[in-house]
This record gives C-alpha cells, structure tokens and sequence, in this order.
C-alpha cells in the first residue's frame, strides 16, 4: 500500500487524488505548496483537513472544490476527471456537484436570507415556483424561515453562516467544502453550525470536506487529516 | 427573483455612488442633446430646400428703407422672373404687445405662388384663395399661430400698429398648414390697407420678393436688377435667400465647431467618471464575484451581469436626461418661438435623442467592459482571498 493513501473507511470513493501537486511561482522562483498527494476520500465521508498555518489546506480544498487547477497529479470528483473539463464546464460541475461554505459567509449584502440562497438556483432550470418551494424547504432545514426576508445586516454571524449552509445545499450537491467555518464564530454558534453539517452528513449522506485548524471543530468530523508542508501526514479517525 | 431584480440590487449596492453616476449623465445627456437639437435648428434654416429660388429686392440703403412698387413692372419683364411679391413687415401685435408674431402687409395677388412650399400650397383649395383675394380686408395666418390664439376662420384679429399708426381689423379667410411650425408662426394681409391707411406707404414697399423659374439664373438676373436701377433716386440692393442665410452659415460654422467641441468633452469626462466610477465598484466586489463564480456562475455570465448593471445605469441616467431635455425643449418653443421665429421648430429630433442613447450606451459598456473582463480573467481563489 502506498504510504500516502489514507484509509478513511470502506466505501467508494467520491474524491480520487492522485500525484496532486500545487506550485506558485514567484518570478523564476518556484514556491511548491502540495507535493504528490494521494487521496481517497469515500462518498459520505466527514473529513476534517488540518495542519499549520500555511501547511496548504485551503489550497488543496480550492482543487478538491474545483475552483484552482493544479501544477501535477489528477483529481477525479464525483466521477470527473477535472483536468478534462474547461473552465464553464467546471463551473458547470461546480453549481451541480459542490457546496461551498466559507469562514466570513460571503453572503451577497443586497440580498435577501431567501434571495441569497436562491442564487444558485438562477443557473439551473428549476422555474420560479419550484425555486421558492426549494429555498423554503432548505432555510426550514436550517432553522432560518423566520428570518428569511432579513439582509446579511440584520443576522447574527451563526444566522449568516446558517443561510450560507442554506446556500450550499440547496442545489443538493454530493459535496460541500467548508474552509474555516466557524473561524468567525463565538462557541455557541460555531457548535450549532458544527451540529448542522453533522446532520448534513449523517442524515443527508453529503461527503463533507472541512478545513479547520481548531481541534473541537475537527472532532465533528469522522476522520481528521493532516497536512504537514504540503503533504499528508497522517489520519485519524475520531473515536466519539 | 429573476435576472433582473438580480441586476437592479446590485446596482443599488451604493446608492450614493450610483446617483453620482446618473445624476451626471443625466446632466451629460441633456447637455449634449439640448446643444446638439440647436445645430440641428440652426442648420434647417440655412438649408430651407424652398428659397433657392427666391431673392429679396430691398433698398440699398438698408431695410427701413422704401422701394416705389412701380419696379414690380421691370421686375415682372425679365424672363427668368416667375412671380414678384411685394412684401411690408407691419410688425403689429394681437391685444398684448408682447404676444409677438410675424405679420406683413403682402401683395395678395402673388403671395401664394412666390411663397408655395412655406403656405403648402397644394393643401389650398382655390376656393379659399379666392375667399381671401374677395376680403380686402381678409388676412390668412398660420395653423400654429391660429392654435395659440384660439382663432378660427371667420374669426376677426384686430391687429395693432407700432410702426405703423393704423390698427388694421382683420378676418381670418384661411388657416394654412406648413411642414415647419416656424413657417406657421405667421400673418398675412392685404396690401392695401397698408397703402390706403398710411398715406406715406402708398406706391411703397419695403421689399420685393422674387421667384425664378430656374436658380441658375440668378447671379445673372441680381447683376441686372442692381445695375438697371443704380443711380437712381431708389437704388436696389438685390440677394438671395440663400446669400442671406450665407453669412448666417458662417456664423453656424463657428457655433458648429463650439458645439462639437463641447459634445467631445462631455462624452470624455462622463466616460472617465463613469470607467472610474465603475472601475471602483466591481473591483470592490472581488470576493463577491469570486463566490459567484464558485458557485457555478461562468465567467461569461458574471460579464454579462456586470455589463447589463453598467448598461442599465447609464441607460436610466441617458432616458432620464433626454426626458429633461424634451421638457426643457417644449420651454424654448413657447418661450423663444415667438421672438425668434425659427425656435418655434426646435426639439429632440428622435435621432438627436437615439444618438445620445447610443453614445450613453457605449460609454456604459467600454467602462463597464475593461474592469469587468479583468475581474472575470482573475484566478477565483485570488478574489476569495481578497475577503481578507
Ligand atoms: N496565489 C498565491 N501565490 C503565492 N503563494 C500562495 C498563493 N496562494 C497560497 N500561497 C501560499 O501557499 C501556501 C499555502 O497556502 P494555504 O493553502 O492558504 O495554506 P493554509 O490554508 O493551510 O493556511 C502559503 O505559504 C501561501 O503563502
Ligand atoms: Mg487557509
């Protein structure tokens, strides 16, 4: 068995990694972040990725999420291979296939908690009705309802994050990379968002990617990865 | 929501900033479409198609000056003469002295032929001419004209002399319709109640206007008229329509000029505003743009709603502009129509206003197009970073 493939359970795998490597350049200067990263990751997995400041986290999550290319390797997801796909195929791939959930929500200001979480909707053929019926039935998951006609402004930062979970999933993807999501939370909220994407995992069965480098949220994970200077360091399955 | 409410909301993100932009181009677009409709103005005068074929007989002393009528008869003997119209300014007024309009004292005989195009002639019926050739004391004024005093035919315009100390009582024998409501802005009535009311006019006109049959002939014909009564104790001054309005082009060069001149610099600095303006905006929106597209929007669909908020702003700002310059231009033709007779034609000509539309239009775009295109080029993970 090669060193670096990681064992995170049984199951087919929804994120294949093979030979990842991620290179910045500056000037003639290479600057290499992710060496030869092997990965498996199985459908319905909850991985936590973790590691030092600057180790290549977000990075790696970026290519996992399609949103960065990288310098070597490839990476099939969700049964892509994503170095075939061009640039609108893959934003194409990205609205069906991946969530995103941010560390500051990137909730859009002018728009409402429901037209916010419409959003990714516009780009698919859902009409009108069944757009609204969509975004009631996912901000009743998050517990949100009441505050839908509310703007970014008016909520809470763990009320932010809830409606940009809202967001992620209402185009019921496979997969939802979350980079630091609780970084901009107090405790209570960062539990309850914590809480959340278990359910989403648990009980929806969405494969879930998180970057974080804060053990407790690390431990609402199943597995916990490590990266140490842009390679993998070990995994571990968390033992609840 | 749709595509559009998507749009609107984000144009109103800094409602601040987006009132700067239209407030300016609003001001920019009325600007340009009040100055250029005047050019246009200006310029229909000088090329009035109708008076090619007309020239002016005056004294050469200036136009307070009086010709004996009796020239009519030398004038009618040349052959390449169609028609000869005595013609008097009266420069009377209508109950209120400043309740301004053209009014002449005009030989009724050949009026109609010498001015065709300006009355619309063809509309005329030779009854209603003849209704007025039978009034001696008839006059015939223009449909605008007849509009703004309520008046109708049959109806009597006591007409009140300033130059002249008689106070004329007219009845209307026709209304006549013109292609240019400059043209309609005018009276008309017979030339002898000037002769037979003021004794000093009698066997007098200002002016006689001439009709060719073709306009080739006329250098040729001026050249005999002035020479035939030089020395004389009435010598004639002798130019056409179109030399008058000559000198008239010559000033609108210079006007012309001023005028485009402005229209450039207008357009440059709405330009360098609203690209500026417009540059700030989206580069502000660098995260967002980046979450957009993370969540599936295509570069080329985040251009196209960038573009169609620069297009709607500036669109918004351009009809809002051009609706305060109709406005303003329906002021100058009550206001000024009066005095200056050929402000009664002036307004936005639709392709005066579709002009400035695709101009604004244009200037949406190109400032929209070059920071909206570097910020969809602009690797995604670099705009999420930006998030700080
Ligand atoms: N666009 C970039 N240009 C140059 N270096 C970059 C760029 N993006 C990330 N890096 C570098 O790559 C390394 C890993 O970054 P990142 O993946 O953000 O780390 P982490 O998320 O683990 O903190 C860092 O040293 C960072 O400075
Ligand atoms: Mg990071």
């Amino acid at each position: 068995m090669n060193a670096n493939r990681f064992d995170l359970g049984g199951g087919e795998p929804i994120i294949t990694l093979r030979g990842i490597a991620k290179s910045y350049w500056r000037e003639a200067l290479e600057i290499p972040v992710l060496q030869g990263i092997d990965l498996e990751i199985p459908v319905g997995s909850f991985v936590a990725l973790m590691g030092p400041s600057g180790s290549g986290k977000t990075t790696l999550l970026n290519l996992v999420a399609g949103i960065d290319r990288p310098t070597g390797g490839t990476l099939e997801v969700c049964g892509h291979e994503l170095n075939d796909l061009d640039d609108d195929e893959l934003a194409a791939w990205r609205n069906t296939h991946v969530g995103f959930i941010f560390q500051n929500y990137n909730l859009v200001p002018v728009l409402t908690a429901f037209e916010n979480v419409e959003l990714p909707l516009l780009l698919t053929s859902l009409g009108r009705r069944a757009r609204r019926e969509r975004v009631a039935e996912v901000l009743a998951l998050v517990n949100l309802t009441d505050k839908q006609w509310n703007y970014p402004r008016q909520l809470s930062g763990g009320q932010e994050q809830r409606v940009a979970i809202a967001r992620a999933i209402v185009t019921d993807p496979d997969i939802l990379v979350a980079d630091e999501p609780t970084g901009a939370l107090d405790a209570k909220n960062a539990e309850e968002v914590l809480g959340l994407m278990g359910r989403l995992n648990a009980d929806m069965g969405k494969t879930i990617v998180m970057v974080t480098h804060d053990p407790k949220a690390a431990h609402h994970a199943r597995h916990q990865i490590h990266l140490e200077k842009g390679v993998l360091d070990r995994a571990v399955e968390v033992n609840r | 929501m749709r595509w559009l409410a998507l749009i609107w909301k984000s144009l109103l993100r800094s409602r601040r900033r987006t009132l700067l932009i239209v407030g300016s181009l609003v001001l920019s677009v009325f600007t340009v479409a009040v100055l250029q409709s005047l050019l246009t103005t200006l310029d229909s005068i000088t090329n009035n198609p109708n008076s090619g074929s007309r020239l002016a007989v005056r004294h050469k002393s200036g136009i307070t000056q009086m010709l004996p009528r009796s020239y009519e008869t030398f004038l009618r003997q040349q052959p390449e003469v169609e028609t000869v119209c005595s013609l008097q300014w009266f420069g009377g007024y209508y109950q209120d002295p400043r309740n301004f309009f053209a009014n002449f004292a005009s030989d009724e005989t050949t009026i109609f032929q010498t001015f065709r195009e300006e009355f619309g002639l063809a509309n005329i019926t030779e009854a209603q001419v003849k209704e007025y050739l039978r009034d001696g004391a008839g006059c015939i004024v223009g449909e605008s004209l007849a509009l703004k005093n309520g008046w109708k035919v049959g109806d009597v315009v006591p007409l009140t002399g300033t130059i002249f100390p008689i106070n004329p009582r007219l009845t209307i024998r026709l209304i006549f319709k013109s292609s240019r409501p400059s043209d309609e802005n005018v009276l008309h009535f017979h030339y002898k109640v000037l002769e037979e009311g003021v004794p000093r006019m009698k066997g007098l006109t200002g002016a006689f206007w001439v009709r060719v049959h073709r306009p080739e002939d006329i250098p040729r014909l001026i050249e005999r008229v002035d020479r035939h009564f030089a020395n004389s104790a009435y010598e004639t001054l002798t130019e056409t329509e179109s030399a008058f309005n000559l000198a008239f082009v010559k000033m609108l060069g210079n006007i012309s000029a001023i005028i485009q001149g402005i229209t450039i610099a207008v357009v440059l600095a709405i330009l360098i505003v609203t690209a500026n303006t417009m540059g700030t905006a989206i580069r502000e929106r660098g995260a967002e743009i980046a979450v957009f597209r993370a969540m599936g929007f295509s570069a080329s669909r985040v251009l196209s709603l960038l573009l169609a908020e620069g297009v709607l702003l500036v669109g918004l700002g351009a009809a809002l502009g051009l609706l305060l310059a109709q406005a303003a231009a329906g002021g100058v033709r009550s206001a000024m129509g009066a005095v200056m007779p050929f402000f009664a034609d002036f307004e936005i000509a639709s392709a005066t206003a579709l002009l400035c539309l695709a101009g604004a239009l244009a200037v949406g775009l190109l400032s929209t197009f070059i920071p909206a295109y570097a910020a969809t080029r602009r690797p995604i993970t670099e705009g999420l970073r930006s998030v700080g």
